[in-house]
């Protein structure tokens, strides 16, 4: 930790001031090493900071001071989580910079190689980002239905008039939460938005409301596009580097483009957006790594999460916020199909804990996505000033 | 409860008693906090008895009550008739509406005086209030499909004809070797057409005004009921996708990141286009319209109204805001320069509306996001603008260029910068902290209009600097010394012409001007000097020999036609400088030639003399005409 992680300079100078200099192979390498090191490091301790309980595969020795800087309270994939995940990727981010600043472009024609296709997953991560922006808008029209259905539910007494309204509440905000696919969307639709929608209007826009269900938050970043897809093709090509590349200057490269990779994927199974309800194939992390213990153990968490949800339904958007909406709402739910005026007191106070819970939730949620939202703009943002360096990196060095 | 209460006629003196027991023993419940529990016992007991009481009673004779009654049920009558009926009610007339508010405002009184009420009231009551409940809300779903269908069918649009945006349009082709950008396309490559019928349009209504006091009833009602959260959501739902129809029908495609930078120039150049009118019309056009559209409706909420507007708006400006930046990821080639430019101005320009339309914390994180993309878009055209000149003073050739014409280079940069003069306000401003040497560096003679001492003027004179130093790096390649000077000549006479003839004149200057026709000029005398000079000092006689005089002769006629072999496929494609110059070599030759023979003609014998004044003249004429091969067609001019 002692180490600055918010370099922000361009690493650009420091390059090229290197590469006029001259420094004895065997010194440059062994400082190329001690930088590898490092950076391994920070990612292994920032990645261990986001698990709560000691993994398996975990290395203890590194960790366990790291342990004390995280938020234990925090569930995985909840928004505080998840806003932890992007400074931890933030962090990594600069380290890596500072890391390739100490590399030399022109005596490494394999880093030449693989910077390109790096600038090519980070353009795709641009893209996933902006999907995940829209996504969370979506996010925060399920927290608005949530909130109907807690003003209806929170009537005294409660009556058939506000349970019929905060069942149509509750229906749309299943849907939008992908929870409940095989309702008809018909029935206790809501006045204009479901009807509208299935009633055959010529200027319905392709497949959207399958995407995010009850929501208009359809094909954002454009036709065709789908996040899984685009995971995929962000590991195609991600391959551990072997034999004397292992500790030479590729290998951070790889570290980073998983650890970006790990990051996209986790925000797609959290948040919905474009085609993330289909189930993402595990990334091909190399477990045996010390830095890539502790993510491998995240990936893990959130692959079974993601297979439980698979099963039930369409899978994605497991954002904890929105995964207790769900279950909260299916049992608001199945409490206003059951609901019979006047209302059972005791029934009533179970349904009054249960709409608090849903209240708080939402009052989260309100600052929580916002937060977040500006967040992944924030790494778009820092994605498109790395892009550019390494852009001009490579256009520096000479050709070979 | 008053309302409600002064609605109950008082019938009767038994009523009185029953009432006022009735209200007795509620009001002691209501605070029944500290009652003991007989005393409890004792009030439930009298309760039910005067409910069973009271309805006998209201059976017999409450004619109040069932008034209320009545009045509830053709209500609920009325709310539930409208519940499947397809139509709205703006379409049946306004005294539907009325009667359906009034029908609604019954049944909220109702509710009202219930809710006023102590809780503790018989079954029957509790039922009634329980329809109520329902009858609340099957109105309000009706008024939010009434809301959805009349903003539907009532939407009006910003007349597509006026927006159509051609994006095919060619101009600039890109090409490493800068021979795309030719004269003729210059024509067609003129932006900035349809800004006025934009304005034109300012603050259109989204929707027709004839049904906005209807919309306003259905808020205020949904509001009243504490339907607000239903309202908005649905009024959310419709103009959001009132706007995303709308964007369709701009024809404003999504890109990803990952497309605009895979696209080929001319798809990216459209769709840059495209851009510029888009974010135009939606920021100063439609989203204006949509703001007014929110205030008229919710405006007596304002917070409200805002929110909604953000929601409605925010997927559209996003998709906006996410092409603008990926276009930044995009390199600097030279050949976007006028798109950025395009871009940046526009997205300069719409600033003010950005901040009219989010104008608060709310909105704040839109508003910076454009400030942002400005910003970027700002960079980025520079460093395009200045790699603009790189790109020229790397541009190396090999050959010499055939002909001694117009380079391509040359026309490439020249009709370039004519495209720029356009851009003035938004170069000067990205341009005014970037130094650079300028061959008019002060305010000096002739010149006086301000423009030519602008930070543009600057820049663009010295890119034209760069392309001149490039062309005297082309013009070494040429071994011919006469046909170097051709090669200057000519291209610098098409700087000057176009210069000349277009706004880049305000920017360049008479003095700049001025020297450079002084420059080609120089080209053309030396052009005479190095071609004609020896050739002409043949024809100068000193009282030769007839032997020396026939030699002469017969060497001048090789050398001319040495010179016409060569100079008929040199190229002089602008006709006035080429009239020029044939009109000033025919003077010099012809006249020496036509001195030297009337002088020594005889002498020399005519059969010694290839070529008459005629013929020299004629041949002159073809000078210059960048024939394909040498002419011997020309063979019966020979004797």
């Amino acid at each position: 930790m002692a180490r600055p992680t918010e370099f922000q300079g361009s690493f650009l100078s420091r390059i090229s001031i290197r590469r006029n200099q001259i420094v004895s192979m065997d010194v440059n390498h062994e400082h190329e090493l001690e930088e590898l090191e490092y950076f391994q490091k920070h990612v292994a301790e920032r990645f261990s900071e986001l698990i709560t309980s000691p993994s398996p595969h975990h290395s203890s020795s590194s960790s366990s001071d790291a342990a004390a800087v995280s938020h234990p309270s925090d569930p995985i994939l909840s928004i505080p989580w998840l806003q932890n995940l992007l400074d931890v990727f933030m962090s990594c981010e600069a380290e890596f910079k500072a890391v390739l600043s100490t590399t030399q472009i022109s005596k490494s024609p394999s880093l030449e190689r693989v910077l390109p296709e790096m600038l090519d997953r980070i353009l795709k991560a641009l893209d996933l980002c902006n999907a995940v922006v829209n996504g969370i808008d979506s996010v925060r029209q399920s927290r608005r239905l949530a909130e109907i259905a807690v003003t209806a539910l929170k009537q005294r007494p409660l009556c058939d008039g506000s349970v019929r309204r905060a069942k149509r509440a509750l229906t749309s905000l299943l849907i939008g939460l992908n929870a409940d696919e095989r309702r008809d969307r018909n029935s206790g639709g809501s006045g204009c938005s479901n009807q509208r929608r299935t009633t055959s209007r010529s200027w319905s826009f392709g497949t959207r409301s399958n995407v995010t269900g009850g929501g208009s938050y359809g094909q954002v970043v454009s036709k065709n596009w789908s996040a899984t897809k685009q995971i995929q093709a962000m590991v195609a090509n991600l391959v551990l580097p072997r034999g004397a590349e292992a500790s030479g200057p590729v290998m951070p490269v790889y570290i980073m483009s998983s650890v970006m990779v790990l990051v996209m994927w986790v925000l797609v199974a959290a948040v919905p957006c474009q085609t993330s309800s289909v189930l993402v194939a595990p990334l091909p992390l190399p477990k045996h790594q010390n830095w890539a213990s502790a993510a491998v153990n995240i990936q893990e968490r959130i692959g079974e999460e993601l297979k439980r949800k698979e099963k039930r339904c369409g899978g994605g958007g497991l954002m904890e916020e929105m995964q207790r909406m769900e279950k909260i709402g299916l049992s608001l739910m199945d409490f206003a199909e059951r609901f019979r005026y006047p209302a059972d007191e005791e029934e009533e106070v179970v349904v009054a804990e249960k709409v608090d819970e849903m209240e708080e939730i939402c009052r989260g949620m309100e600052v929580g996505l916002e937060d977040l939202q500006r967040q992944v703009r924030q790494v778009f943002h820092r994605l498109v000033r790395s892009r550019i360096e390494i852009v001009s990196v490579l256009d520096q060095a000479p050709a070979i | 409860m008053a309302e409600f209460d002064s609605k109950v006629p008082v019938s009767g003196m038994n009523n009185h008693v029953f009432e006022a027991c009735h209200h007795v023993v509620k009001a002691l419940r209501a605070s029944d906090n500290n009652l003991d529990a007989n005393l409890r016992k004792l009030l439930s007991d009298l309760e039910m008895h005067l409910s069973t009481f009271g309805i006998a009673d209201t059976k017999v004779e409450d004619a109040g009550f069932s008034e209320i009654k009545k009045r509830f049920k053709e209500a609920v009558k009325r709310i539930r008739s409208w519940e499947t009926n397809q139509s709205t009610m703006f379409e049946a007339g306004l005294s539907e509406a009325d009667q359906f508010f009034q029908a609604l405002y019954d049944v909220q009184t109702v509710l009202v005086g219930f809710k006023a009420l102590p809780m503790k009231t018989n079954q029957m009551e509790k039922d009634v209030y329980n329809q109520a409940t329902v009858a609340l809300d099957i109105a309000m779903l009706r008024l939010e499909k009434e809301l959805c269908d009349v903003l539907h069918q009532h939407k009006r649009h910003v007349q597509p004809d006026y927006l159509a945006v051609s994006s095919r349009r060619k101009d600039i082709v890109y090409d490493e070797s800068f021979v795309s950008l030719d004269d003729e396309v210059i024509v067609e490559a003129s932006s900035h057409e349809d800004d006025e019928q934009i304005s034109d349009f300012y603050n259109s209504d989204l929707v027709d005004p004839i049904v906005l006091p209807h919309i306003k009833a259905i808020a205020n009602a949904m509001f009243a009921c504490e339907y607000d959260q239903p309202f908005c959501e649905a009024f959310i739902g419709v103009q959001r996708e009132a706007l995303e129809e709308y964007m369709v029908t701009l024809e404003m495609e999504r890109f990803s990141c990952v497309d605009v930078l895979r696209m080929d120039w001319e798809d990216l150049n459209g769709a840059m286009r495209k851009w510029t009118k888009v974010v135009k019309i939606i920021t100063q056009v439609y989203l204006a319209s949509e703001k007014q559209l929110c205030d008229q409706i919710l405006g007596d909420f304002e917070s409200i109204s805002t929110a909604c507007f953000i929601e409605i708006s925010k997927d559209a400006i996003l998709s906006l805001l996410n092409f603008g930046e990926a276009v930044v990821l995009r390199s600097c080639k030279p050949e976007m320069l006028e798109r950025f430019l395009s871009m940046y101005e526009v997205s300069a320009e719409i600033l003010v509306d950005v901040d009219n339309l989010f104008p608060d914390e709310t909105g704040s994180s839109l508003r910076i996001a454009f400030h942002n993309l400005s910003k970027k878009l700002a960079d980025h055209t520079t460093t395009t603008f200045l790699k603009f000149k790189d790109a020229i003073a790397s541009d190396e050739s090999t050959r010499p260029f055939h002909g001694g014409g117009i380079h391509h280079l040359t026309r490439y940069v020249m009709n370039y910068l004519k495209l720029l003069p356009e851009y003035t306000d938004s170069l000067n401003s990205l341009l005014q902290n970037i130094h650079v040497d300028d061959s008019i560096p002060e305010k000096t003679g002739e010149d006086v209009l301000p423009s030519t001492f602008s930070p543009m003027a600057r820049h663009l004179r010295s890119i034209v600097t760069t392309l001149e130093s490039s062309l005297e790096r082309k013009a070494q390649l040429y071994a011919d010394e006469a046909l170097k000077s051709i090669f200057l000549m000519n291209n610098f006479r098409y700087m000057v012409q176009k210069v000349k003839g277009s706004e880049l004149r305000r920017l360049f200057g008479d003095e700049w001007i001025r020297k450079h026709i002084a420059s080609y000029q120089r080209n053309v005398t030396n052009y005479e000097r190095s071609t004609w000079s020896s050739i002409l000092a043949l024809l100068r006689d000193n009282n030769d020999s007839v032997r020396t005089l026939r030699e002469r002769c017969r060497l001048f006629s090789l050398a001319f036609d040495d010179v016409y072999k060569n100079q008929t496929r040199w190229s002089v494609p602008d006709s006035e400088l080429r009239d020029d110059l044939h009109i000033s070599t025919s003077v010099k030759v012809v006249q020496s030639y036509r001195g030297f023979l009337g002088r020594n003609a005889v002498r020399i014998g005519e059969k010694h003399i290839r070529y008459t004044c005629e013929d020299i003249e004629n041949m002159l004429l073809d000078l210059f005409e960048c024939l394909p091969s040498p002419r011997s067609l020309r063979s019966s001019r020979k004797r």
